[in-house]
């Protein structure tokens, strides 16, 4: 790191410029957004550090995609080289959670291949690097793993963080907006590769298009992203019934459907046009 | 490959959009190796809009705009940071006039493979018009979004916040 100290530090500047990052891991790009306030240099460099090696950890043990890694080693239930890293069975724990929390929409034990915890372990991880940058003393920061998200702080002064969750099916355009209180995961069919399993059948299945859930915990909120994919409207009423998470779904018909607490924002008239309006009650 | 180095970028001010994105070293780099823009080979996408006859292409910090005296209400040309995405990079361009997008353009985009610049070519033309209908998505990131919608709303985002442009 050749350092030099920038323009952050130097007086005169009221605020220190925020900080951007992307960083190919686990099959996407996470992108970081930091707020320096007023923390060291040296301090705030060895924490974005730090939230890096979070990921990459996560994705030497997790990777379903790397031989070696002790969950696919664990997967074909070949031995492991060394006793098995302490983040597996912590791992577990938050998959039976979420697997409880979703009714049974969300099981990584009745996936075809053997467990698979791949649809919680990236809000896992993104939730363990944010959470390096909150103990580092930062005053906001937010981290998005391709897509799925997680924030503390202000980005600016009285500001909230603001989503745009994507339209399923126009490119750019927004189904709506989401005031990010901590952690929003979206799962879709159109990202590539998308393959969800229905843990009812073994097969692939959806009854969602786009599915959203916000909550304190990015690792549960992802894990029950993709249970409300495959559910719909029978996974959001595990959702609706679970304290501080929410949901919202697009079925395949294009209607919608949200739990009464989840913090869309109010669109104006602008993009009334391209961000839809409905907002049906949850009956 | 080189893990892309922090930035330090300078738009905090304006907005805090452009600011997520995966902004490369054109200048104000002070941290880390400036790494290259990954293996992104170019490719030149049939034009995204009208009258884009993609000029020069290419010259990426194409320079921050001729932006007309922004009296009060916000006018102008700028250009975005390029943006990398999953498989590719981009940099667009926006006009505003009275206080309204007029146009968007990509002086930029380059794919990685031929899939993607297939994938480009069919997807910049609808998100250009999306952009223009939307206008300015005034939002810090994108849940569920493909690598292309996201680079492309991060570079239209930062453009915007050169015109200050709310």
């Amino acid at each position: 790191m050749s350092g030099s100290g920038a323009a952050p530090s130097r007086a005169g500047l009221p605020v220190r410029p925020v900080l951007a990052h992307a960083e190919p891991v686990m099959g996407t790009v996470v992108s970081f957004a930091v707020l320096p306030g007023d923390l060291p240099e040296a301090e705030l460099w060895s924490a974005l550090d730090a939230a890096r090696a979070v990921l990459h950890r996560a994705n030497a043990v997790f990777s379903t995609w790397d031989p070696r890694s002790p969950v696919s080693r664990l997967r074909r239930g070949a031995a492991q080289p060394g006793p098995l890293p302490a983040a597996v069975a912590e791992v577990a724990a938050l998959c039976r959670a979420a697997r409880e929390a979703s009714g049974g929409w969300f099981d990584p034990w009745a996936m075809p291949g053997g467990y698979d915890p791949t649809g919680l372990v990236k809000g896992w991880a993104v939730d363990g690097a944010l959470a390096v940058l909150r103990q580092a003393g930062l005053p906001a920061a937010m981290v998005n793993g391709g897509g799925d998200l997680a924030a503390f702080g202000a980005p600016a002064p009285g500001q909230r963080w603001r989503a745009g969750i994507r339209h399923p099916w126009r490119a750019a355009a927004l189904a709506a907006i989401v005031e990010v209180r901590a952690a929003v995961a979206t799962s879709g069919t159109y990202e590539r590769g998308a393959h969800l399993i229905d843990p009812r059948t073994g097969l692939p299945g959806r009854r969602a298009v786009s599915a959203t859930v916000t909550g304190p915990s990015l690792a549960l909120a992802d894990a029950l992203a993709t249970a409300l994919a495959v559910g719909g409207d029978a996974a959001l009423e595990a959702i609706a019934a679970l304290e501080s998470y929410d949901g919202y779904l697009i079925r395949p018909d294009g209607s919608e459907t949200s739990t009464g607490g989840f913090a869309f924002v109010p669109t104006g008239q602008a993009s009334a046009s391209e961000v839809t309006g409905r907002r049906p009650a949850p009956e | 490959m080189k893990t892309a180095p922090w930035l330090v970028l300078a738009g905090a001010v304006a907005g805090f959009l452009g600011v997520l994105g995966f902004h490369r070293p054109a200048s104000a780099n002070a941290l880390g190796a400036a790494a290259g823009p990954t293996a992104a080979a170019r490719a030149s996408v049939p034009a995204a809009g009208p009258a884009a006859s993609a000029p020069g292409a290419r010259s990426a910090a194409t320079p921050a705009a001729s932006s007309r005296a922004p009296a009060t209400a916000a006018a102008g040309r700028a250009t975005g940071p390029i943006e990398q995405y999953g498989y590719g990079e981009l940099t667009a361009r926006v006009t505003v006039s009275a206080g309204r997008i007029t146009d968007v353009q990509l002086p930029v985009i380059r794919t990685a493979e031929q899939y993607s610049q297939q994938l480009a070519s069919q997807v910049i033309p609808l998100l250009r018009r999306e952009v223009l209908a939307a206008q300015s998505a005034n939002i810090n990131a994108v849940s569920g979004a493909t690598y292309t919608s996201q680079a492309y709303a991060l570079s239209v985002q930062a453009a915007l916040d050169k015109l200050h442009f709310k």
